[in-house]
């Protein structure tokens, strides 16, 4: 198997999650990634969505720097404003919302917005939810970036920012007004994780290989449940690499960062 | 304001936060809708030339204690033009209100950090506040800590959706976000009970900005507003506005606008005061004229940054005087720009099609 960075890793996992002939709505960097990589590959006819505008764009002038570049917008099909592709969410056009976040629970919740101290005097204020909170509201299933660490995989999210199942009642979306089934999958560089249908609850779905079940619990700090049928996550192959590298990110701008 | 109807967020939170301020009564922090209308009813609806300066713009329209909309979407067609003004011209007080913003948030933040006397932000209306790619916003977290600023936080569609309704002429519009999160908490939005379903939703309250500042692809001289590339909410946030400060990259015609009534975002009654400023979002992006300048704004952010990591104001001061203050008007900045560097912007935006006929 050639070598690959964590981030090379998600970006593939997270390709690896989205199937063909859906609607993405994507936030900025690895999601971007995932899903150019995902078209070049396995879903030609799988569309992106950027909050800015644009719906179905060629990204023939590279990968766009941020859901805003006007590099999204290239030879889009339909290309209004944020008010639109939001409503198209609400309306049940979009597949996947592709986010990423500061701390997650057992139940998907995400926070984004705010770490230590109080709302109103925050130690670490985050940007906020721009369009997380809205992503994960509406469309249909919610998949979330998040780095494996314990203080992030936490048992409360200081800030529920982008609603998962909040405290696992079946009801628990219906009453917040929301109109998607909710989180479907979160990745992270070393596990896949999915949600108990009946208990709503994490579940670790794959590791990566020469990992195990305990391995990933150490690094999380809710009980994790785990699937009956455990797999070891795929791996790029040269290929998939040489895409990710040479196409989606030559820059190296999200894929070449230094993990924390 | 006590909420009645509410989702089950109550029994997850975990949320630190002030009760008494989020229960208060809610109060608008800009025009109330009937003010709103009433500003619209007055104004005289004849086709004139909008032309102005920037300086004659905010001077007319910009006041201590307002509610200033900035349009753009964080890097892209940000009014950085119209902000260096508002800077320049002084502004205290205020309350802002956007989507996502990178560049104007943080320029004005840093002016109340220099001199508060000049330039103030007392609260903030939006969804996010940073630079994606390039980093956390360093001015917003420093404010944010020492609880200098009043944030009231919404998603990106809710921000929208308020503008959106402020320019319908409605109070309020039900959306299918911010129930279930800490927002519902928090924000000045409310749950409800559907008088049709009798399920819950989410209503947000219009946002009506005093004025908004605005940077359009083009536009005639009466103010009818062409946008390519993503409109964002620059549309909304206009027509929502009691006022609106629009520049433009060009100003076209009024017969090519005529030719071609369906590409006009913006109508010439929605428009105050229009400026032909090319690069006015600069070092935004502008669609078919120029990518961001990732270096300036990294330039920038650094000094941002520094200032939140040591406290000291030298090189943030520094930018002001050389790039804001040192400047009569936005060319003069442009002036230090070099033409090669703008000349790289245009080439990279990939000169992406646009209509001017």
């Amino acid at each position: 198997m050639p070598e690959y960075t964590p981030f090379e890793m998600i970006a593939f996992t997270g390709s690896r999650v989205l199937e063909d002939e859906k609607i993405v709505f994507v936030g900025t960097g690895l999601p971007i990634i995932a899903s150019m990589h995902a078209q070049l590959t396995h879903a030609p006819n799988l569309a992106m969505i950027f909050e800015s505008g644009p719906l179905s764009p060629v990204l023939e002038m590279g990968m766009p720097l941020s859901v805003g570049d006007t590099r999204a917008c290239r030879k889009a099909c339909y290309l209004k404003g944020l008010s639109a592709v939001f409503e198209l969410t609400q309306r049940g056009y979009s597949d996947y919302a592709f986010i990423g976040g500061a701390q997650i629970d057992m139940y998907g919740n995400v926070c984004s917005t705010f770490e230590g101290g109080t709302y109103n005097a925050p130690q670490t204020r985050f940007p906020g939810s721009g369009g997380a909170g809205a992503m994960a509201a509406n469309c249909e299933k919610s998949i979330i970036i998040m780095a494996l660490e314990k203080r992030r995989f936490t048992e409360k999210v200081e800030f529920l920012t982008s609603i998962g199942f909040g405290d696992g009642s079946a009801d628990y979306r219906e009453k917040a007004g929301v109109m998607g089934a909710g989180p479907y999958r979160v990745i992270t560089n070393q596990a896949l994780f999915g949600f108990d249908a009946k208990t709503r609850r994490m579940t670790l779905l794959e590791v990566l290989p020469g990992k195990t079940a305990q391995d990933i619990q150490e690094l999380v700090s809710f009980e994790l449940l785990v699937s009956k049928d455990l797999k070891e996550m795929a791996e790029p192959t040269a290929e998939d690499l040489r895409l990710l590298r040479e196409v989606c990110d030559p820059e190296g701008y999200f894929l070449n960062r230094k993990v924390k | 304001m006590k909420k009645a109807v509410s989702s089950k967020i109550k029994k997850v939170s975990n949320l630190k936060y002030d009760q008494q301020l989020a229960e208060s009564p809610f109060e608008w922090w800009g025009p109330s809708p009937d003010e709103a209308r009433r500003v619209m009813s007055a104004k005289s609806k004849g086709m004139h030339d909008k032309r102005a300066s920037l300086k004659e713009a905010v001077a007319r329209y910009v006041k201590d204690g307002i509610n200033i909309g900035i349009g753009g979407f964080v890097n892209t067609r940000v009014p950085v033009a119209a902000v260096h003004e508002v800077i320049r011209h002084g502004a205290r007080n205020l309350t802002l209100s956007f989507q996502s913003n990178s560049i104007c948030a943080e320029l004005l933040a840093g002016a109340m950090i220099l001199d508060p006397d000049r330039v103030s932000i007392k609260r903030v209306e939006l969804a996010w506040w940073g630079y994606e790619v390039i980093g956390i916003a360093p001015l917003l977290r420093y404010l944010t800590s020492k609880g200098m600023i009043q944030l009231d936080d919404y998603t990106n569609y809710g921000m929208s959706a308020r503008f959106k309704a402020a320019a319908m002429g409605i109070p309020f519009v039900p959306t299918r976000d911010h129930g279930g999160s800490d927002m519902e908490l928090v924000n000045r939005g409310r749950m409800t009970s559907c008088p049709f379903t009798g399920k819950n939703v989410y209503l947000v309250p219009a946002c009506h900005p005093d004025v908004a500042l605005i940077h359009v692809t083009a536009a005639d001289m009466y103010g009818n507003c062409r946008i390519f590339g993503a409109h964002c909410t620059c549309p909304e946030i206009t027509m929502a506005a009691a006022h609106s400060i629009v520049t433009t990259e060009k100003i076209i015609p009024n017969e090519n606008i005529r030719t071609y009534p369906n590409l006009t975002e913006i109508p010439y009654a929605a428009v105050d005061a229009l400026i032909e400023q090319p690069y006015g979002a600069y070092p935004g992006a502008s669609y078919g004229f120029h990518w961001f300048d990732m270096d300036h704004i990294k330039m920038f952010r650094s000094v941002c940054d520094a200032f939140r990591k040591t406290g000291k104001k030298d090189d943030l001061k520094k930018y002001y005087d050389e790039y804001i203050f040192g400047c009569e008007t936005y060319d003069d900045f442009l002036e230090k720009i070099s033409f090669k560097t703008l000349r790289k912007l245009r080439d990279l935006d990939g000169g992406q099609p646009i209509i001017l006929s």
